[in-house]
């Protein structure tokens, strides 16, 4: 498997740089994702997962993505990074299932490739 | 009056607190066990070095502050920081305590110097604090902490400038709380590292080495430096570096370098530098 280098790029699908209005967009995907960080609640999602998040006003295409565990398409729809991460970890994923996701690799791969080497100092040093 | 003895830099990460739990009781993953010993000589420091007050700018995770209410800076004034879940469950260490005399201090002189901060009462300390600390101390935690979180999860984020300033504020807030009190300033995050996206996992050690060396004695090159720049060849994450500038801004010019390490465990730059007050 030959897994690409990175780019320099800082737009979608290489990065999410996260901002104001992507925080607009995933208030409620963030506010479900965080109340995760409880025992409980962590409980009553696996219980119930489509119950749980209505309570949270997700929409039926976010809940979609949830089901699916579509962590890129999370992203996309304004979930913040450390928002998503506690999703995967309810449901037994982890930060790697998230990245090998992101870069449509396989897990395995992801991890056998990190760290991914770049060089190169900044524009002007 | 009190008097700034020095401090360090140093990057934080889950997995780096994750594998010190790991390692400490059995075997360490060989490529944090290289950060381990990394580190030895910032804990020899610190021991030497005796703080009586230890100011940490850090950044917290959404694990403690939501984006309900989100501060752009935050001072922790309380007797006591727990340590926030993140939905791993606690590790075992005590709560951090903290020292209210010397935090109101601070808190008024920040703010009369235009730093309006939010002042939280109730702070829970996430791996931005937790992940490194147990590799340098242990507890009990050897003096009271003074937590300074900055957002780094959500552009904007302060600027570089901004956060050289900050540190000359906590500066000057030591300088006039009396009494002999002996302060180090830490600060931590970064280094390079992208935790999403395609770019998921890149590593700039060539940026990362650059960084250590410059910081001591060229901090108006590094501040110059766009964070657009930062983020475009050292990933999205590596915007935490800016957080180092007011350690840096916090120390004198004479501050001199100790020490400085740097090894890529994985998916983040694990970096360390250490700089001494020429007065101690």
């Amino acid at each position: 498997m030959t897994v690409p280098k990175p780019t320099q790029s800082l737009e979608p699908p290489a990065s999410f740089v996260y901002t104001g209005p992507m925080s607009t967009c995933g208030r409620n995907i963030n506010r479900f994702s965080l109340s995760l960080k409880l025992p409980e609640n962590r409980k009553a999602f696996l219980a119930d997962s489509n119950a749980y998040m209505t309570r949270f006003d997700l929409s039926k295409a976010e809940k979609d993505l949830v089901q699916a565990r579509d962590w890129t398409g999370l992203l996309k729809a304004g979930g913040h990074l450390q928002a998503i991460l506690k999703i995967a970890t309810a449901v037994g994923e982890s930060l790697w299932h998230i990245g090998a996701h992101n870069a449509d690799l396989e897990v395995a791969d992801m991890i056998a490739a990190c760290p991914r080497r770049v060089g190169g100092l900044p524009e002007g040093v | 009056m009190a008097q700034v003895i020095g401090g360090f830099g140093v990057s934080h990460s889950p997995s780096m607190g994750y594998e010190y739990d790991k390692g400490i009781t059995g075997r360490f993953d060989p490529r944090w066990k290289v950060w381990f010993d990394g580190l030895q000589p910032v804990k020899r420091w610190l021991a030497e070095a005796r703080p009586d007050q230890i100011v940490i700018v850090y950044n917290d995770h959404l694990n403690h502050f939501t984006f309900d209410a989100y501060p752009t800076f935050a001072l922790g004034v309380a007797d006591e920081f727990p340590q926030a879940d993140e939905g791993f469950g606690l590790r075992p260490f005590p709560s951090l305590a903290g020292d209210t005399q010397f935090g109101w201090h601070v808190a008024n002189y920040l703010v009369r110097h235009e730093f309006d901060l939010t002042i939280c009462e109730d702070m829970k300390i996430d791996h931005g604090i937790y992940s490194w600390l147990p590799y340098v101390t242990a507890p009990p935690w050897p003096a009271p902490v003074l937590p300074l979180a900055v957002n780094m999860v959500r552009h904007p984020i302060p600027t570089s400038q901004r956060l050289r300033k900050l540190g000359e504020a906590i500066r000057g807030a030591i300088a006039s709380y009396p009494g002999n009190a002996r302060v180090a300033v830490i600060a931590t995050g970064g280094m390079s590292h992208q935790i999403s996206g395609a770019r998921f996992g890149m590593a700039n050690e060539e940026w990362d080495r650059y960084f250590l060396a410059h910081l001591t004695n060229d901090l108006d090159k590094l501040v110059a430096i766009p964070q657009e720049e930062i983020m475009r060849i050292g990933g999205t994450e590596a915007s935490e570096l800016a957080l180092w500038f007011a350690m840096r801004g916090a120390l004198s010019d004479n501050a001199h370098h100790v020490y400085d390490f740097y090894t890529f465990p994985q998916i983040t730059g694990c970096g360390v530098i250490v700089l001494d007050e020429a007065a101690r």
